[in-house]
């Protein structure tokens, strides 16, 4: 008698565990056959691919921040960084000042400077990244404001547009799609199998415990800040091909959507604990929601109320699955 | 109140948790005005019958709980306070920006009337505990966070005192402090005993127990394995009741020819903390240092580590001059740091046992930056076998981690680098007598390979049993060096102690 009962509680707790690991693939799924029973075109492979086109950038942008919240910061200004990206470059390529490569290449290393900035005087000045990046956030948006008198710059390139916007790969996969799976395997790379990506969840872990180990943290941190300001280019170049143009008000809540996602993906905002596949998980649910909702005609007000529910709704369950793991 | 009769009594208490039982059967009785003794190593059970009696977990079905004769249910900690338990926790649960008499009173919100504080009552009521307890000289102003971790401890049991207590529930009260200050918690402790409060008191430190205790209940795997009076027992009996086999030798010392010296410190300073510290250590010897809560001994350590600035003298590695500024400075010059706090700079403790083992190793060079796991799990496997870490899988949490197997993980990221110095600050807090046999042969072995060993401890008797040579310390300057001929407890602690400094005895006036 005992035994059978030991072994249902064994079993019990195993699916607990597992509900626990998989939890942001679960509500993705639940998501996706309930948006798909309601709205049966929900689940055709095109719609599925436009779902993929319109979270790339979000998505490359969240790569960054689940190395910045898993290292225990936080970077406000990836949407900042990003106009800042889409009207640079598309200044510089303006009436064939440059080419597009070198213009590219430009704006990637201002990007990354900008990332750089936020590292050093965070760590340097020894701020708290979410007031380091919230200041940021106003000067770099303000930078391309001015840059630009705040009207959209136009790109005249075609083939720019074809390549990081509405082009096709073999006519089927949007390349944004392509660009932010490759960022994907690319992220999860580094994060799970590189010195790199051990220091960065050792220290959002226990910072001191990792200085007295001998790492050294503001290197890493510096250098982290510097990879989001990275993504931060590539989703900027991707907001800039989807409109054909820079424009200075892109990527407005890229930040906040982007750690959404991330948050959403099982990454803990303590530091310390963060997913790739998680991250991805959480902007699909994302991206879902949005696509299923506009397809049964909820407007913008709407949308934007159930993803705010959505996310706590996460976050409280996670919270509920731990204690009671406990 | 009449001595000796039973205030709190628990029957067939067991507690399980999935997949482990905690506690099995535990029957337990505890007198009014007695120091009841709870023993047992690591994972024996203690914590969860602590915990049981403050209300935090409900026993299984089938155990009883009796309080003064009648059968009690505790739902909540709120419960037990209720039922006048008091529970001072290891890790002190004041709130460090309020001051003494806030902190005392907050608890005890009902007994004010009205909506605005009445501080002045609160002083009152603060100043009149304290100096019960023989401790007049805390003010009931002073803000928590500046008081001394032995003051901290004052102000809880005062605050169990003024919720007039009946049992106060004690867990390791003096892991912490200096052993001056814990003669004078046990002095408290006498005089809560006095008034006919049944005390409940978890300490690793045996030789505390032999002083204070009355009765003494040894728990072994979740079992009871018996209640004994103080009286008829001798530590050796107690820790065979403990550990369940003859522990010949808590301290296996092992002779191991001292060679050349490895590193030398010369009139070593840091800021007004450090000042005139000079001292060398040899090839296999284990250098002791010892002094009071407060002597800055890991301060001491930090400046050798590179945590601190060097302000003034040097320090001198195989004959060059050494000069580190950072952790990273002092790990390239293969010099390995065990820290006090295994939590907070020892362990990241969401992290996998091999990630953490494996901390200091995947900092060698590596092409790309690549890391090859299975490689490194294989190299945690080899330290779990070798210092007989007890884990299930290698991958789990370390922060589920008893103490003991906490602290070998801890050391076990140091190994692979070949040390040639190895500074421990405590490295046997906290954790069961099994485990500190364990701990104190790997530091025999690291050193029979010629490693320097330094290390800080407050237990004296440890100090004395495994260290070659001892350096005092007081308030951040050296007061003497105590070689093997002439150690003792009480030459340690007169270097220690500055003279007018000595405990001065506690009266017990006005309880």
């Amino acid at each position: 008698m005992q035994s059978t009962a030991e072994t249902a509680r064994t079993t019990k707790t195993t699916i607990r565990k597992l509900v626990i690991q998989y939890r942001t693939l679960l509500i993705l799924v639940v998501l996706m056959i309930v948006f798909s029973l309601l709205k049966p075109v929900f689940i055709n492979p095109s719609n599925l691919l436009s779902i993929l086109k319109n979270m790339s950038y979000v998505l490359i942008a969240g790569l960054g921040m689940t190395f910045i919240i898993t290292l225990g910061g936080l970077d406000l200004s990836v949407g900042s960084t990003a106009a800042v990206v889409g009207v640079g470059f598309a200044m510089l390529i303006r009436g064939g000042l440059l080419a597009a490569i070198p213009a590219m290449l430009i704006v990637m290393v201002v990007a990354m400077s900008l990332g750089l900035l936020n590292g050093v005087v965070s760590v340097k000045g020894k701020i708290e990244p979410f007031l380091v990046t919230l200041a940021t956030m106003n000067i770099f948006r303000g930078l391309a404001l001015t840059l630009t008198r705040g009207k959209p710059v136009p790109i005249v390139i075609p083939y720019f547009a074809d390549l990081f916007g509405n082009g096709r790969l073999f006519n089927i996969i949007p390349s944004p799609v392509i660009i932010s799976l490759i960022l994907l395997l690319v992220s999860w790379f580094l994060f799970n199998h590189t010195k790199f990506g051990f220091y960065v969840r050792s220290i959002g872990g226990n910072q001191e415990a990792s200085r007295v180990a001998g790492i050294d943290i503001s290197r890493i941190k510096i250098a982290a800040y510097t990879m989001s300001g990275f993504f931060a280019f590539v989703s900027g170049l991707i907001l800039a091909a989807l409109m054909n143009s820079g424009l200075p008000d892109a990527g407005r809540d890229l930040a906040l959507d982007s750690i959404s996602g991330v948050i959403l993906g099982g990454t803990a905002i303590s530091g310390g604990v963060g997913s790739i596949w998680g991250t991805l998980g959480g902007c699909l649910i994302m991206a879902s929601l949005n696509n299923g909702m506009s397809l049964l005609g909820a407007q913008y007000h709407v949308q934007i109320l159930v993803k705010g529910l959505v996310i706590i709704l996460a976050v409280l369950m996670d919270n509920a699955l731990k204690s009671r793991q406990k | 109140m009449i001595l000796g009769e039973n205030v709190l009594e628990l029957k067939h208490i067991s507690k399980t948790f999935p997949g482990v039982v905690a506690l099995n059967n535990v029957d337990m009785s505890v007198r009014s005005g007695e120091v009841h003794a709870l023993l047992g190593e690591n994972g024996a059970g203690k914590s969860t019958l602590i915990k049981i009696l403050s209300g935090y977990h409900q026993p299984d079905k089938g155990g009883e709980m009796f309080i003064a004769g009648k059968p009690v249910l505790f739902r909540s900690p709120k419960d037990a306070i209720a039922a006048s338990i008091s529970t001072i926790y290891q890790e002190l649960t004041l709130c460090p920006n309020m001051t003494v008499a806030e902190n005392l009173v907050l608890d005890k919100q009902d007994l004010f009337k009205g909506f605005t504080l009445r501080k002045k009552d609160f002083q009152d009521i603060a100043a009149e505990a304290l100096k019960n307890l023989g401790q007049s000289e805390i003010d009931p102003n002073w803000l928590v966070k500046d008081l001394s971790i032995a003051q901290q401890q004052v102000v809880e049991i005062a605050k169990a005192v003024t919720s007039k207590a009946k049992i106060v529930l004690m867990d390791e009260p003096t892991s912490s402090i200096s052993q001056s200050d814990a003669t004078k918690l046990m002095d408290i402790v006498r005089c809560l005993k006095a008034d006919g409060v049944a005390i409940i008191y978890i300490s690793h430190r045996l030789h505390e127990i032999g002083d204070i205790a009355d009765r003494i209940t040894v728990l072994r795997d979740g079992e009871l394995v018996g209640t004994v009076n103080n009286s008829d027992v001798t530590e050796s009996d107690l820790i065979n009741m403990m550990v369940g086999r003859e522990l010949k030798n808590v301290y296996p010392k092992r002779d191991v020819p001292i060679g050349d010296v490895v590193l030398k410190v010369e009139n070593l300073a840091s800021g007004e903390l450090l000042k005139g510290i000079s001292f060398d250590v040899h090839k296999g010897e284990i250098l002791g240092i010892g002094g009071l809560v407060g002597s800055r001994r890991t301060e001491m350590l930090e400046t050798l580590f590179g945590m601190r600035p060097i302000t003034d003298g040097k320090i001198i590695l195989n004959g060059e001059e050494f000069h580190p500024k950072s952790p990273r400075d002092s790990i390239k010059q293969r010099i390995a740091y065990v820290t006090e706090d295994r939590k907070k700079t020892g362990l990241v403790a969401c992290l996998p046992v091999y990630e953490n083992i494996n901390m200091v190793n995947v900092q060698k060079p590596a092409p790309l930056g690549f890391l090859n796991w299975s490689k490194l799990k294989d190299v945690a496997n080899g330290h779990r076998k070798t210092l007989n870490i007890r884990v299930s899988r290698i991958e789990q949490i370390v922060g589920s981690l008893s103490g003991g197997n906490q602290q070998k993980v801890a050391l076990a990221k140091w190994l692979d680098f070949a040390p040639e110095v190895i500074l421990f600050d405590e490295p046997t807090r906290g954790i069961d007598i099994g485990a500190k046999t364990e701990i104190y042969s790997i530091m025999g072995e690291l050193a029979a390979h010629g490693t320097a060993i330094i290390m800080v401890s407050s237990e004296l008797p440890e100090l004395i049993s495994v260290a070659d040579r001892i350096v005092v310390m007081q308030e951040g300057r050296m007061k003497g060096i105590v070689t093997k001929g002439e150690m003792t407890q009480e030459r340690v602690m007169s270097l220690a102690t500055r003279k007018n400094q000595q405990p001065t005895q506690i009266s017990c006036e006005g309880i």
